[in-house]
């Protein structure tokens, strides 16, 4: 231990010193450079610079669960599918898989693998994809993804330890062929085979490394358009060009660079010189310079996560329907998007975030505006209508509420206080804010210790349920306490009905039945603000994306 | 000596395990769990099976126990609980020895300006340079470092683009940091040998040097720096076992890779084995710099020679 620790500094200093005699800048010239893509010539240096604003937790596909991680999963991965953008409108190709289909109730599904290779050189096959899967939902490997997928056939069982995993339903028919059977038919069964859940895994590798395995960079194998060359935990991954990924023709970066960077200034200020060569902002100082900057194009567009304010409906006050749509009705949303968030969210009363699509059709517009009838009506006489079912009188300066927060920052401190003022004003009723650290709001708001708090959700996968059933009686993501046995079964529906237009409908009326029953009251959708230099070709413009840098390209740099 | 020596080290020891055992169970008291970092609450089925992996779902006194035997038989402080594979040992070795060269660097240029600064300002005591020396010292005893880092970054890196914002491996990648980070150290210790000097330039024993004829110089030379510099040492103590910790803001800033971010970031995601193990390094090497700190004094001091 001690001459490692020895062997470490010294290697620190000699580094150092060794650097220094160094130098000189690194010039690599692209097979691709000249040639042309969408009518513009290729650079010689295909190199994209990008940020996460986070180490990666780990690259092992069952235990990781973060979107930092899932940022090199996507690139050196090959999931079965893929979220592809054309036109504007998310559309899903082939990717691991060439071709798939189901049976009539879309209980089995079946993937034709195409010829594709890990990194090293072996052939991907239906097999590898078993063995994620099985391991994925083995309560052995604590894996956080387990959920996901627990609609395969004995999924819950084995993911319970009360089934081995071998009993699970999936197979491997021959080496291309992958056979999944589920518990019930499951409509969006192909919205998670880009999702970590049901990527392939290298047994070989992972028995090999045991519990290290994606841990560091040569403890990692991916089977993707790019490979990842080095990890600086901390510091930065660099991703290259993977030459045995099946479509490498049609993947034009040579290298891509993860710097890992923590700090808001120093993210923004590496953008502004050219080291970064995208970034994504909502800080309104930043995004005025950034719009002013020359060669800098601009993209927004809304995400797949919800901001909103929940009540305990278990609390005396706030078992009271009309006292929860009192306390929505109250906000006027566009006016917190400005105030707080300096215009840069959606303002947005549904409970299904705006980019969600169910099928091939955007849900939000399918289905339509909810919450339009709260919205128009008085809040103060809601509150007071509330206050007589509960026997309250009729003097709203009487009631005091806790506005629990999760988190001490000074931007919280602002949020509160901005609804400390807005009710005060609107419904004459006193605030009281209580800001915790994030572990403390966590146990607060979980025991049912709290009235009115904030917090946001970010769906895992797209499609109306997953963020629907978050919301079921026994789902316990949000500590609302709210049962509905009708907004149980809508979901319990919605979520094996294989016609489209009738689980449109299901969808909308368990979404109805929840806005208007308000266990959760939404406030904004949130909006990303991304900002590349013009040379950046082919970034994505809309969230569901699954094609990583794939099709990016550097011309004009 | 060496018995006293003996002593301490039990003493150490001693003082190792109660902050080991006392942080083991302050960090399971307070609320939230690793999962805490995820910000979402998810499915029962999912957390039990991830406690489970980890020993988590365990009576906390039992997973004490385990972490001892763990230690004492294998000498890991286990895995990370945030960051699954990477051994808590590893992560501290690796990103101590990236802290300890911007840290080290700026302790020493901190400490070579300080040192002359604060020996130019007692000289010219309520004279010019003293005052430019104190502004200088109180600027630096004042400014935030985080402002400095963002003004340096600002101006040297995006307004004149001299130096890289960020990154690591590259000499050029260190003058900021070691800029920002000894602005600090200069000006404790241009303080701390000014007044060092005034209070040994008063003593009796300078007075009897001068009268015996000793020349200016020599007086400074042979016995005031030499005095001032003593009390010097329980400072450095200190400093030197805090440049194997990093600077937490400093590195954020300019994205070094250093143990710095695990202190803060662990709490924030309970990640338990990672809070005990920099805890532990970081009281190790405290305890270590204070032995040393009283050997060295024993040493160098024959007014405080040990028995």
């Amino acid at each position: 231990m001690k001459k490692r620790a020895l062997a470490l500094l010294m290697a620190g200093t000699m580094a150092l010193s060794l650097a220094a005699c160094g130098g000189g800048s690194e010039q690599t010239t692209s097979a691709s450079a000249g040639k042309t893509v969408d009518g513009k010539v290729l650079d010689a240096d295909q190199t994209y610079n990008t940020y996460l604003m986070s180490d990666p937790s780990t690259l092992d596909i069952s235990k990781g669960n973060d979107n930092y991680g899932w940022n090199i999963l996507i690139n050196t991965m090959e999931p079965l599918t893929r979220m592809d953008e054309q036109d504007g409108q998310n559309v899903r190709i082939p990717a691991g898989a060439e071709s798939w289909e189901s049976n009539e109730d879309g209980s089995v599904w079946t993937f034709h693998l195409r010829d594709n290779k890990w990194s090293d050189g072996q052939a991907v096959t239906a097999s590898d994809y078993v063995y994620g899967i099985q391991r994925t939902l083995d309560p052995a490997s604590g894996s956080l993804n387990g959920y996901l997928i627990t609609c395969i056939k004995n999924g819950a069982a084995v993911n319970s330890g009360d089934m081995d995993p071998s009993e699970l339903g999936v197979k491997a028919v021959d080496d291309k062929t992958l056979e999944i059977t589920l518990e019930n038919p499951t409509p969006y069964f192909l919205s998670l085979t880009d999702t970590r859940a049901l990527l392939p895994q290298r047994q070989d590798l992972i028995e090999q490394y045991g519990d290290s395995y994606g841990a560091d960079a040569d403890k990692y194998i991916g089977n993707g358009p790019f490979k990842l060359d080095t990890w600086t935990h901390n510091s930065e991954l660099v991703l290259v060009k993977n030459e045995n990924y099946y479509d490498q023709e049609n993947v034009y970066l040579d290298k891509v660079v993860f710097k890992i960077l923590t700090d808001e200034s120093a993210i923004f200020n590496s953008f502004d010189n050219g080291s970064l060569d995208a970034v994504s902002t909502g800080t309104r100082e930043w995004m005025d310079r950034f719009d002013q900057k020359n060669g800098v194009s601009r993209v927004d567009y809304d995400n797949s996560t919800i901001r909103y304010h929940f009540f305990n409906t278990k609390d005396a006050l706030f078992q009271n329907e009309n006292i929860r749509k009192a306390f929505s009705a109250a906000i006027d949303r566009e006016d917190v998007n400005q105030t707080i968030y300096f215009g840069n969210m959606t303002p947005y009363t549904g409970w299904v975030p705006s980019t969600v699509s169910l099928g091939d059709t955007n849900y939000r517009e399918a289905a339509g505006e909810m919450m339009t009838d709260t919205m128009s009506e008085d809040p103060k006489a809601l509150l007071l209508k509330g206050m007589e079912e509960l026997g309250l009188g009729s003097d709203p300066s009487t009631i005091t509420v806790t506005f629990t927060l999760g988190g001490t920052n000074q931007w919280l401190k602002t949020y509160g206080e901005y609804f400390q003022q807005i009710y005060q004003q609107k419904l004459g009723v006193n605030i009281v804010l209580d800001q915790n650290e994030w572990g403390t709001f966590q146990q607060k708001t979980n025991s049912g210790d709290y009235q009115m708090a904030y917090m946001s959700w970010g769906i895992d996968y797209n499609d109306p349920i997953s963020m629907l059933e978050i919301m079921k009686s026994d789902a316990g993501s949000i500590p609302t306490f709210w049962e509905n046995a009708e907004f149980d079964a809508l979901i319990g529906e919605a979520s094996a009905e294989m016609d489209e237009a009738k689980r449109l409908e299901l969808c909308k009326e368990a979404e109805t039945i929840l806005l208007s029953e308000l266990p959760v009251c939404p406030v904004v959708n949130e909006a990303v603000h991304s900002y590349n230099y013009d040379y950046v070709n082919n970034m994505a413009t809309t969230p569901f994306t699954t094609m990583g840098v794939k099709k990016l390209f550097i011309s004009g740099r | 000596m060496r018995k006293f020596i003996t002593k301490r080290i039990l003493y150490m020891v001693l003082t190792l395990f109660v902050i080991t055992a006392a942080t083991f169970f302050l960090m399971h008291s307070i609320p939230g769990d690793p999962l805490s970092y995820m910000a979402r609450n998810l499915p029962e089925q999912t957390r039990l099976n991830y406690y489970a992996k980890y020993g988590l779902d365990k009576p906390v006194t039992e997973q004490f126990v385990l972490f001892l035997k763990n230690f004492f038989t294998t000498g890991s402080l286990g895995e990370s609980l945030r960051y699954p594979g990477r051994e808590v040992t590893d992560t501290i070795l690796t990103n101590s020895s990236v802290s300890v060269v911007p840290g080290g660097l700026a302790l020493l240029i901190g400490l070579v300006i300080g040192v002359t600064l604060g020996i130019i300002a007692s000289l010219h005591k309520n004279k010019w340079p003293d005052y430019v020396v104190m502004f200088i010292a109180v600027l630096g005893i004042t400014m935030p470092v985080f402002v400095l880092a963002s003004l340096f970054q600002y101006f040297f890196s995006v307004k004149f683009q001299l130096l890289p914002t960020t990154g690591w491996g590259k000499p050029k990648n260190v003058v900021l940091p070691v800029a920002c980070m000894c602005f600090g150290t200069i000006a404790t210790y241009a303080r701390y040998v000014k007044s060092n000097m005034l209070d040994v330039m008063g003593q009796d024993y300078i007075l009897t040097a001068e009268a015996k004829g000793v020349s200016g110089f020599n007086v400074i030379r042979k016995h005031v720096l030499k005095n001032a510099f003593l009390p010097c040492i329980t400072l450095l103590g200190g400093q030197i076992s805090g440049i194997f910790t990093g600077s937490f803001v400093v590195e954020k800033i300019f994205g070094i890779p250093g143990l710095g971010f695990y202190f803060i970031s662990s709490i924030n995601d309970r990640d338990y084995t990672m809070i005990i193990g920099t805890t532990v390094f970081a009281a190790g090497l405290f305890v270590i710099a204070q032995l040393i700190i009283d050997i060295a004094y024993g040493l160098l001091d024959p007014r405080i020679r040990v028995r």
